[in-house]
């Protein structure tokens, strides 16, 4: 039976929203993604690896390591450092916020020896930097520890990443300033959402933190893995082999309480 | 018979010495190889040099002596050193040139030069050296001090011992200390191998502007001594430019490559890159930049690239060797301050930040 019912018309959308769109499903203007690059580099962590679905940080990849400050990102960049040294690769930190801490690194299983740190001017001149080293294509794995990030333009995130994506380089990105997270995010081919869930004490001792991994986005396999992640603070593990059987889970309190005054750890209390 | 000249600075023997005058010794030899083929760097401080057969060219040994010590001199001087005070001593082996240098006394108190030359011949050189004492040999303590149970001081008294008397009271040792009191010394000369350097120089007419204007004519004087040097399978270890500039002082720059390279637009970008460092340092000091008159290059420690070894059982050793020269690259194109390495300083120290510190990399680090 047919009726006169006209068939519905699907609303015009604007372009800039379409675009918007296409981006967040990964596709960028100008930049193909093009086919990943052979092999991956390992997280550190066997669950991230199973999480990202490509058995490790894609190479040829920009990776935002999207966390609020404290969440663990730099221990996870540290992590990635230690692991791809440990299959003899070579990795570079590029510190432009000027905070990077040899002995907390080599505490967390990086070789110093193997590492090489640059310190840029600014974090512009850190992609720069980030870019020539890339394209040297020695080194595996580059991590650029923004900062706050100020004056870093969505062109020079852009321009790294097709170097990394030519000379299969990887690079992860750190950055604490929200402006600078959120003109990463654009260019970056893996998206990682870092939040914590719970701290991990020993009696009344902070030792470490839980932290929820999730991919929201990858331009190489499907996003939406999840991984939980044990992230112990400085030399807690080397310390004691068995202090993730002996940690336990607290839970973390809303951010509007205040630690101290209702029973949240006290940093001074953290060991390390 | 053969005669040896021996060049001996105190002031880099001593435990204390300004690392800049100790880097002296391998370019004063190479100064000293236009003199004579045959030149030995025996120790810190201490050169000897074969000038037999040197006197129907460069006249006496005085005059040979004066003009070792005038070349070394003005290396010294080339470089924006003071010269230290230097010995001269002329000998008939090894021993005997470097006593004489030990020996020599200046003329004049505050001369810059002592020169002595002991005489040639076994019997005149024992004549010479009877009267010297024991102690200028090189004696352990403990044997200077049996010499002096037996109530021997001078050289004459123990070359005038029979051997197998010496050599049955104080073994080989005295007895090689006996052969060295009459004179006598075999071991030969090893002569240094003369590094090899091919040169390239360009001038202008009239005087370039400034170091821009000149990068063109340096890319080229690189390529050239590049394909030069690549038919004969070598690459240089290290690039020397010097300008001669108009109403100023010469401006010298060296560069030294991490690894044998053969890339003559990096090789040149450097060199501009660090002359124009220079040119800064000058304006910043009130200098107005002088016209170049004309351009020295100079490629030495040429070596066959192919044959570098890199280090096999640790891989990143080997890659970060390959990485060393793209780090040179970065620091002439980022400048100095940038590229660190981190390294373990006390591992066991209380406080993590005494445990480990970061060191720069790059030429004005030495890394």
């Amino acid at each position: 039976m047919q009726t006169d019912m006209p068939r519905p018309v699907p609303p015009v959308r604007p372009l800039p929203e379409v675009l918007e769109a296409l981006r967040e499903r990964g596709l960028r203007r100008g930049v193909n993604p093009g086919p990943m690059t052979p092999g991956a580099l390992p997280t550190g962590h066997p669950t991230l690896d199973a999480a990202l679905r490509t058995g490790g940080w894609p190479r040829g990849a920009a990776v935002l390591l999207d966390a609020p400050p404290g969440s663990g990102a730099t221990s996870l960049a540290l992590g990635s450092v230690a692991a791809v040294q440990a299959g003899s690769g070579l990795a570079a930190w590029i510190d432009a916020a000027a905070s990077f801490d040899p002995a907390g690194a080599a505490g967390r299983g990086v070789q110093l020896e193997w590492l090489l740190v640059a310190r840029p001017r600014d974090p512009a001149e850190g992609l720069e930097l980030a870019g020539w080293l890339a394209r040297s294509r020695l080194l595996d794995l580059l991590v650029i520890d923004l900062g706050e990030g100020g004056g870093v333009s969505a062109r020079a995130f852009d321009h790294l990443a097709q170097l990394l994506a030519r000379a299969g380089g990887l690079a992860l990105l750190l950055a604490n300033g929200r402006a600078a997270r959120e003109v990463a995010a654009r260019s970056a081919g893996v998206r990682l959402s870092l939040s914590r869930t719970a701290w991990l004490s020993v009696g009344r001792d902070l030792v470490g933190q839980r932290v929820s991994a999730e991919v929201t986005r990858h331009r190489w396999a499907l996003s939406g893995g999840r991984a939980e992640l044990d992230l112990w603070f400085a030399e807690g593990r080397r310390i004691d082999p068995l202090l993730p059987s002996l940690a336990k889970p607290q839970p973390v309190l809303p951010a509007t309480v205040q630690p101290g005054e209702s029973g949240e750890p006290s940093a001074l209390r953290v060991v390390s | 018979m053969t005669r040896l000249l021996a060049l001996l600075w105190p002031a880099l023997r001593s435990a204390e010495v300004d690392p800049a005058l100790l880097a002296l010794a391998e370019p004063i030899c190479d100064r000293l190889d236009d003199l004579s083929p045959r030149v030995e760097a025996v120790d810190r401080g201490v050169v000897l040099l074969e000038v037999t057969g040197l006197e129907a060219l460069l006249g006496s040994e005085r005059r040979i002596a004066a003009r070792a010590v005038a070349l070394a001199r003005g290396e010294a001087t080339a470089r924006g050193l003071v010269p230290p005070a230097v010995r001269a001593g002329v000998g008939d082996n090894r021993w005997l040139a470097v006593l004489a240098a030990r020996l020599a006394r200046p003329s004049q108190p505050g001369a810059p030069a002592a020169f002595l030359a002991l005489p040639s011949g076994a019997e005149a050189v024992r004549a010479a050296l009877a009267p010297l004492s024991l102690d200028l040999l090189p004696a352990d303590p403990a044997t200077r001090a049996r010499f002096a149970l037996f109530g021997l001081t001078s050289m004459g008294q123990l070359a005038e011992l029979p051997r197998s008397a010496v050599g049955a009271q104080f073994g080989p040792l005295g007895e090689r200390l006996q052969a060295l009191a009459r004179g006598e010394d075999r071991r030969p000369l090893t002569p240094r191998r003369r590094p090899e350097q091919v040169s390239a120089g360009i001038g202008f007419e009239p005087p370039a502007g400034g170091i821009t204007e000149i990068a063109l004519a340096l890319r080229r004087r690189c390529a050239e001594l590049c394909d030069a040097l690549r038919l004969r399978r070598l690459a240089p270890g290290r690039a020397v430019v010097r300008l001669e500039l108009e109403d100023a002082p010469a401006l010298r720059v060296e560069l030294a490559f991490p690894e044998p390279a053969l890339e003559p637009d990096w090789i040149a970008r450097l060199l501009i890159g660090r002359l124009e460092q220079e040119a800064r340092t000058r304006r910043l000091t009130g200098e107005v930049e002088p016209r170049i008159v004309s351009i020295g290059l100079t490629f030495d420690r040429l070596a066959n690239p192919a044959a570098r070894q890199l280090p096999a059982f640790e891989a990143a050793a080997g890659r970060w060797e390959e990485l060393r020269w793209a780090l040179e690259r970065l620091g002439s194109r980022f400048g100095p301050g940038r590229l660190w390495r981190a390294v373990h300083e006390r591992p066991a120290a209380a406080l993590p930040e005494r445990r480990a510190r970061l060191t720069g990399i790059g030429p004005e680090a030495g890394g």
